[in-house]
């Protein structure tokens, strides 16, 4: 599983504040460029639909008539194969799921890219909001970590010592997977209450 | 009825009556405690019992989360795929 170096949860980005609310404190540079990776999922889950979800009857009952499986690792990884050793379970399983996955990943997406265009230095958040963002945030991740190639067997240690200090792709991703977790921990805060 | 009809029979009907798991996968991606998040409000399960699964998880490769009949199983394959966990429909287990 991922972790987030332990030195980064010193700051915090998102936090539960005394009356409950949660806020991120993210200045104008983060908001932009948090907006620009969200804007990237958002493009990459609308240009995967295709005729078939247009369709206002396939639409309507949420049922694809040929539902393929993606060809593109990221698009995969968003939308994996729900059976392993039964390609026609997997592919009767797509067709009945995959419109209506697609559909809420790509409303959860142009959600939390309303929230950054609504905010000011402060990003408050409530509770419904808070899930829309880390779910946004997760598949945000999920793709670029695809992109990357990062598997367990390339370590994000070792992508991050190539990149130096450039702030390239994976210096991206580890500041996602830090805004992830302290979300992730403001939210809690509440469940575990 | 010849005796290896029976024994056909017998095993159809054993395959029949296996439940469904759902079963979560470990990945390089999805953080511990979004995990631990995950398994508490969807399957509504204690803290502790949602971190022993996440570990499991974690340190097994996998971990069988839920089980049900497929109808049941499927929709919650479903779900762990929107939180973006990866997640499979296994019989038995």
């Amino acid at each position: 599983m991922g972790n987030c170096g332990a030195g980064r949860l010193m700051a915090h980005a998102f936090e539960r504040s005394i009356t409950g609310k949660i806020i991120g404190r993210l200045d104008a540079v983060e908001q932009a460029l948090l907006r620009s990776l969200l804007q990237q999922l958002a493009v990459l889950l609308h240009e995967s639909d295709d005729g078939a979800a247009q369709d206002p009857i396939a639409q309507l009952v949420g049922i694809q008539d040929l539902a393929e499986r993606p060809a593109d690792p990221a698009l995969l990884r968003l939308f994996p194969d729900a059976y392993r050793e039964d390609e026609a379970a997997a592919n009767d399983f797509r067709r009945y799921t995959e419109a209506a996955l697609r559909a809420k990943k790509t409303s959860e997406a142009d959600a939390a890219i309303a929230i950054l265009d609504r905010a000011d230095s402060k990003v408050e958040l409530s509770e419904a909001e808070a899930k829309l963002m880390l779910a946004a945030l997760n598949n945000t991740r999920l793709v670029l970590a695809t992109r990357l190639s990062l598997t367990d067997e390339t370590t994000l240690e070792q992508l991050l010592i190539a990149e130096q200090d450039s702030g390239g792709a994976a210096h991206l991703y580890e500041w996602l997977t830090w805004l992830q977790e302290t979300l992730v921990r403001a939210v809690m805060r509440d469940e575990t209450n | 009825m010849s005796s290896t009809d029976t024994l056909e029979l017998t095993e159809v009907e054993l395959d029949l009556a296996k439940p469904f798991a759902c079963v979560v996968w470990n990945d390089p991606v999805n953080l511990m405690s979004y995990v631990t998040h995950v398994f508490m409000t969807y399957f509504n399960y204690s803290k502790s019992k949602a971190e022993q699964l996440m570990l499991q998880v974690h340190h097994e490769g996998r971990a069988f989360v839920s089980h049900g009949d497929r109808e049941k199983i499927e929709r919650d394959v479903a779900a762990m795929h929107e939180f973006g966990l990866w997640a499979t429909v296994e019989q038995g287990g």
